[in-house]
């Protein structure tokens, strides 16, 4: 089972990009798009997801290597292909992992008056999971080779950044036609985390130099730190409660609190072009409640052994010295974690007009009075380093009245062949959705290092004018 | 007509998507073969006596000794991972008199496990550095893995009386280099 679970999250995979929804951005035959810009012209009676099938997703994956290139069953040992690994990447290489399973969603419309146009109400809770890694490539170095073959060179410890967090988000949203070009939204949230450990602002180094006095000038200064939360108990031998009551109390807001907020618009400058922006998880979570940081900071320059002649103590224990000088303290201090804040824009160009002559459309929702579009988005994520960036263009096309499609080409700085494809379905209210990129990959997908798929199961009710 | 061909090729191209789909061979239990094998140097010993630190009151003192702990050998990482160790020396004599330097590895009891013995030649003008390289394998290697001191025995040979005012050094340099197994 373990292997399974193994399998699917390598083979499920997704580069760098882990949390760019650049297929279901925009997407607004799908009510989860609110998700990705509160302010996206989604339009609805009411709606609501289908509880725990309403929006998963995942994607997995690593830049620089794939699941073959360190598993592959070819004869060449692992230690081998590890190596390989190893020394062709860089530590700008990272794995990702993120899941995201919505618990419940649903949101309604509020009338508007006379004068005023529709606002809509959308709320939800997921749970989601997040891990990156960077390569820790002068850590993996000196594992496998050493400094031997590597005097003069200094060793990066800030090569170190990982981090790793559970959490759900109870949201509320709220979005509103100002007029018939502009849409804009809002979504609190509140999260509570269920764990976290990070380590994301390490920072030392290790050099080894040929020096006169001694045979080499050897220093290690180390300024690493790794902060948890809700995960110290478990380590304890001692302890007898029950992980699956404690997740799920933590999981319902008994856990470390934190806030955050979406923000986001959509404008029509002309009929047919559309113009969209926002920004996602604007926030931080506080951590208070069962926290233990580990701390590995000092500084040492070896020597070496130096024997007194003249009577004195000889000393020697330089191994004690060095445990001494660089210790290893468990401390119980409170921090702040930030979400990784998403910025997205896009600009589109609607073509082939579908509405009747006579047809007294008000609104300009793109999807009900044109069949096509093309468009491009623009995705920025922050990250412990620099910011992620990806560019997308896209086509839309309503294939049917009941099923819609969105292809996206999207290029970042690790790839450029990224072609993904989503379709939505809608039969009577019963929305259907399913999404997937990298689909080049899928010719191999152990060699892929990036995939990502996302479904979902809706039911929605529109009006009748709006269903069109 | 235009709507059934652009969907015929839609579906034809979901289709070839899964038909051509599949997976290379992959197993990951090779994960348990990991085995790592660094090779690390470090500095082991150095000292620097100048020529008149030889002279006590206006004799010679023939006889110096010193004895470091050493406390990594017997460590529990490197007692389990330890493989092979080199342990090099350069010994470097600018003062003109002979001298013998005895290392002696020894236990917690202070009982001498091993020794390595160096003859130094006087200095006659011309850089003479002594080099010896000491490897430790299988047996060999446990004697280093019990070695908790090490005692520097130094001897100056008789010649020419040395001064408070006498030139010149016996400088000693050394490494070790550990290669290490961790699986």
């Amino acid at each position: 089972m373990k292997k399974l679970i193994l399998l699917f999250v390598l083979f499920v995979s997704v580069k760098s990009i882990s949390q760019n929804k650049q297929l279901l951005y925009n997407f607004t035959a799908v009510p989860q798009s609110l998700m990705t810009n509160p302010g996206s012209d989604v339009k609805y009676k009411f709606y609501f997801g289908i509880p725990l099938l309403s929006g998963i997703s995942a994607n997995v994956g690593s830049s620089g290597f794939s699941a073959y290139d360190l598993f592959a069953n070819n004869g060449i040992d692992f230690n081998v292909k590890l190596r390989d690994v190893v020394f062709s990447t860089t530590r700008k290489d990272r794995a990702a992992i993120n899941e995201q399973i919505e618990l419940f969603s649903g949101g309604f419309r509020i009338k508007g008056g006379q004068d005023q146009y529709d606002s809509y109400v959308s709320f939800g809770m997921y749970q989601e999971f997040d891990f990156l890694s960077y390569m820790p490539k002068d850590h993996a170095i000196l594992a496998l080779e050493g400094n031997k073959g590597y005097l003069g060179k200094v060793f990066d410890l800030g090569d170190l950044n990982v981090k790793a967090e559970m959490l759900t988000a109870l949201h509320i949203g709220y979005h509103k036609n100002i007029n018939e070009r502009l849409t804009v939204g809002f979504r609190g949230k509140i999260y509570s985390s269920i764990f976290n450990a990070s380590s994301t602002k390490n920072s030392g180094y290790i050099y080894t130099i040929p020096s006169n006095v001694n045979m080499y000038e050897q220093v290690i200064y180390s300024n690493l730190q790794l902060n948890t939360s809700g995960i110290a108990k478990y380590d304890d031998q001692n302890y007898d409660g029950e992980v699956a009551k404690d997740i799920k109390s933590r999981a319902l807001f008994g856990g470390n609190l934190g806030l955050g907020f979406d923000a986001g618009l959509t404008y029509y400058p002309k009929k047919n072009i559309q113009f969209t922006a926002s920004i996602v998880d604007v926030g931080f979570i506080k951590h208070t409640k069962e926290v233990e940081n580990l701390t590995y900071k000092g500084y040492y320059k070896y020597e070496g052994i130096n024997p007194k002649f003249n009577g004195e103590s000889s000393g020697g224990n330089v191994y004690q010295e060095f445990k001494d000088a660089i210790q290893l303290d468990t401390l119980n201090a409170k921090y702040t974690t930030w979400r990784p804040a998403k910025f997205n824009s896009s600009i589109q160009y609607s073509f082939k007009e579908e509405r009747a002559t006579d047809c007294n459309c008000t609104d300009y929702n793109s999807e009900t009075i044109y069949k096509s579009a093309v468009g491009a988005q623009l995705f920025v994520m922050s990250t412990p380093r620099i910011p992620l960036i990806a560019f997308t263009t896209y086509y839309r096309r309503k294939i049917f009245n009941a099923l819609q499609m969105k292809a996206t080409y999207t290029i970042d700085s690790y790839s450029f062949k990224n072609i993904g494809l989503g379709l939505s379905s809608n039969f009577g209210p019963v929305n259907f959705y399913i999404l997937a990129d990298n689909l080049l990959e899928y010719r191999d997908v152990a060699k892929a290092n990036s995939l990502s798929f996302q479904f979902g199961l809706n039911i929605i009710f529109k009006d009748k004018e709006a269903s069109n | 007509m235009k709507r059934v061909s652009f969907n015929r090729i839609f579906l034809l191209l979901i289709i070839s998507l899964f038909t051509f789909s599949c997976s290379s061979d992959l197993d990951f239990n090779q994960a348990n073969n990991l085995k790592l094998e660094p090779v690390f140097v470090a500095n082991l010993a150095y000292f620097e006596i100048p020529a008149h630190e030889f002279v006590t009151n206006g004799n010679d003192q023939n006889l110096t000794v010193g004895s470091p702990t050493v406390d990594v050998f017997n460590d529990a990482f490197f007692k389990k991972h330890l493989t092979r160790a080199e342990l090099s020396f350069e010994l470097i004599n600018t003062i003109n008199r002979e001298y013998t330097l005895d290392i002696i590895l020894q236990d917690r009891n202070n009982q001498p496990l091993y020794k390595i013995n160096f003859n130094i030649p006087a200095y006659t003008g011309l850089a003479n550095p002594i080099t010896k390289t000491e490897k430790f394998e299988n047996s060999k290697l446990d004697l280093l893995k019990r070695t908790t001191k090490m005692t520097f025995v130094l001897r100056m040979l008789p010649g020419a009386a040395l001064t408070e005012n006498s030139s010149g050094n016996l400088k000693l340099r050394s490494d070790v280099t550990a290669h290490l197994i961790v699986q």
